[in-house]
C-alpha cells in the first residue's frame, strides 16, 4: 500500500466514481468546456489528454467547486463537491505546484489543511515521508525547487487518504526520477481501488501511466477509450492523438522556413 | 461525526495565521508603535508649561493608534489577499468548499488576534505615557478611573474592528496592494473631506473612523458633537460587519 490508512476492500467503489454531466463553462464569450459528459471509474488510472487550452484545468477546477459551471454538473460519488462532508478525505487534488503560501513551512501548510478536515497530525508526518519531504518540512515552502513543490502538492492530495485523486499535470517540472516516482505512485493508488484522474498534454507519459484515456479538444469530448484502442491502426499513439485533436486547437504553427 | 464545521476551519485559520512571519511583524510593530508614541508624548510634556492634565497625557499617548490601525488593518487584509496572491486560496477552498465558513473563521481568528494585540498595544501606549511623566507634577491617570479604562479598552477594540474591516475589504478586492490602498484611503480621505465642511463637518465627521478614534474613542471625554466612545466603537463594528457581509456575498459565486 502506498499511503496506508484503510485496506482497499474498505472502499466503496460507487462513492469513488467521478461523473461529469453536460459540464459547460464560458469565460466571457469564449467557451472553455462544452457539454462534457464523462464517467471516471475507480481501480484504474484515467489519463485526461488534450492540447494546451483544451479545458482540462477548467474541468478539474469545476470538479473541485473552485469554478462554478455555467451548465451541467460535476459529481463525485453522486455528490456535488461543495456538499461533501469531508472533502479532503474524499478527493485529493494537485492543481498547481504553487497553491501554498511561500512563507509557510511544508509542515505548517499540511497541518493547517489537515485541521480543517479533522485529520490527525500523525498523518501529516506520514505524507511527508511518502513524498520524501520529511527533512525539508520546516523550511519555508517558497525556498523549494519546482520538483519539491510538486511533491508538497502531492502530499496535500494524499493527506486525507482519499478514494479519488485528481492531478493536473503532476509531472511538470519533475526530473526523470520524479516522473517515475509519480507514475509508480499513481499506479499503486489505482491498484488499491482508488479513482485516479490525471491530466497531461504529454501523450508518451500517459501511455506509460494511464489505462484509460479521456481525450478532449476545445472543451469537447473527442474520445473515451483505452491506450491500446487509441493506438490501434496508427503508427504511434502520438499520431493517433494528433489525428484526433488536429481539428480542435485554437492555434496552429506553420513550418519555420 | 457529520462533516467539518466552523470549529475545524477556525483551527486551520489559527495555524495559518501563526505560521507566517508577517503576522508577528505586524503585531509587534503595532505594539511598539503605540508604546513609542505614548512614551514620546510623555517625555515631550515633562517640561511643558503650563503643567499638562491627566486627560491631555492620556489622549495624546494613545495617538500611536493612528499607525497601529494601519498595521492591524493590513494584517486583516493580508489574511485574505495573501491567499489569493499566492494560490493558497485554491488549497483552502478545496479543503473547505463552503467558502463562507472560511470567511467566518478568518474573521473570528484574525479579529480575535487583532483585538488581543490591539488591547496590548493600547495598554502599552498608556503605560509608556505614564512611565515617561513619572517624577513630574503632571497628575497620573489611573486605570481605576472608568473614563481612563474605557479609553484604553475601546482603543484596543477599535484596532480589532479595523482588522475586521481589512478582512472584509481584502475579500472584496482580493489583491493585496489594491485592498491595502483602499483601506488606507478609507481611513484618511473621509477625514479630509469632513474637514472641508468646516464647522458643520462635525455632522459627517462623527461617522469617520479616524475622527472617532482621535476625538471620541481614545479620549477621556469625546469632544462635543461626536458620539460617545461606546457608540463610536459600535459604529466601527458595524462598518466591519458590512465589509465582511459584502465580501461574503461576492465570495459565493466567484471563480477561485
Amino acid at each position: 500500500m502506498v499511503s496506508g490508512f484503510w485496506p482497499p476492500t474498505a472502499r466503496n467503489s460507487v462513492s469513488c466514481v467521478i461523473e461529469l454531466r453536460e459540464l459547460t463553462k464560458r469565460y466571457g464569450g469564449r467557451i472553455a468546456v462544452d457539454g462534457l459528459s464523462v464517467r471516471v471509474q475507480p481501480g484504474v488510472v484515467t489519463g485526461f489528454l488534450g492540447p494546451n487550452g483544451s479545458g482540462k484545468s477548467t474541468t478539474m477546477r469545476m470538479i473541485l467547486g473552485l469554478d462554478a459551471p455555467d451548465g451541467g454538473e460535476a459529481l463525485v460519488g453522486g455528490v456535488r463537491y461543495p456538499d461533501l462532508n469531508w472533502p479532503l478525505k474524499t478527493v485529493g487534488a494537485l492543481l498547481d505546484a504553487g497553491a501554498f503560501h511561500p512563507g509557510r513551512s511544508a509542515r505548517a501548510h499540511l497541518t493547517a489543511l489537515a485541521a480543517s478536515n479533522d485529520i490527525p497530525g500523525s498523518r501529516v508526518e506520514q505524507v511527508l515521508r511518502i513524498v520524501g519531504l520529511s527533512d525539508a518540512a520546516t523550511r519555508r515552502a517558497g525556498t523549494y525547487s519546482l520538483g519539491m513543490r510538486q511533491r508538497l502538492g502531492v502530499a496535500v492530495a494524499l493527506l486525507g487518504d482519499p478514494g479519488v485523486l485528481l492531478l493536473d499535470e503532476p509531472v511538470n517540472g519533475l526530473d526523470p526520477e520524479g516522473i517515475r516516482w509519480i507514475r509508480d505512485l499513481l499506479r499503486g493508488l489505482a491498484a488499491e481501488g482508488r479513482t485516479v484522474f490525471v491530466s497531461s498534454h504529454l501523450i508518451a507519459e500517459m501511455a506509460l501511466t494511464a489505462d484509460r484515456l479521456v481525450v478532449i479538444g476545445r472543451g469537447r469530448l473527442l474520445a473515451e477509450t483505452t491506450v491500446a484502442e487509441l493506438a490501434a491502426g496508427h503508427d504511434s499513439l502520438e499520431d493517433a492523438f494528433f489525428r484526433l485533436t488536429s481539428q480542435a486547437t485554437d492555434y496552429r504553427g506553420v513550418g519555420a522556413s | 461525526m457529520n462533516g467539518y464545521g466552523f470549529r475545524h476551519v477556525a483551527r486551520m485559520e489559527r495555524i495559518k495565521l501563526g505560521s507566517v512571519r508577517s503576522t508577528w511583524w505586524l503585531a509587534t510593530a503595532a505594539v511598539v508603535a503605540m508604546a513609542a508614541a505614548g512614551t514620546g508624548v510623555g517625555l515631550g510634556y515633562r517640561s511643558h508649561t503650563p503643567v499638562a492634565t491627566a486627560a491631555q497625557i492620556l489622549n495624546n499617548s494613545l495617538g500611536g493608534a493612528i499607525v497601529a490601525q494601519l498595521l492591524l488593518g493590513a494584517l486583516g487584509v493580508l489574511v485574505v489577499t495573501g491567499e489569493y496572491g499566492t494560490g493558497m486560496i485554491r488549497s483552502t477552498f478545496a479543503a473547505v468548499p463552503r467558502r463562507r465558513v472560511v470567511l467566518a473563521a478568518k474573521a473570528a481568528v484574525c479579529g480575535g488576534a487583532a483585538l488581543a494585540v490591539g488591547l496590548v498595544a493600547s495598554f502599552a501606549g498608556y503605560l509608556g505615557g505614564q512611565l515617561a511623566i513619572r517624577g513630574t507634577a503632571i497628575p497620573a491617570a489611573s486605570l481605576s478611573d472608568p473614563a481612563i479604562l474605557r479609553a484604553v479598552v475601546l482603543t484596543g477594540g477599535y484596532l480589532g474592528a479595523t482588522a475586521l474591516i481589512g478582512v472584509g475589504i481584502g475579500t472584496i478586492m482580493r489583491h493585496s496592494g489594491a485592498a491595502i490602498g483602499t483601506l488606507f484611503g478609507l481611513m484618511f480621505v473621509p477625514m479630509i473631506v469632513a474637514g472641508l465642511f468646516g464647522e458643520s463637518g462635525i455632522a459627517v465627521g462623527r461617522f469617520v473612523p479616524l475622527l472617532m478614534l482621535l476625538n471620541s474613542i481614545a479620549v477621556t471625554s469625546p469632544i462635543p458633537g461626536l458620539f460617545s466612545g461606546w457608540i463610536s466603537s459600535l459604529l466601527m463594528c458595524g462598518y466591519a460587519a458590512a465589509a465582511i457581509l459584502c465580501g461574503g456575498v461576492l465570495l459565493r459565486h466567484r471563480n477561485a
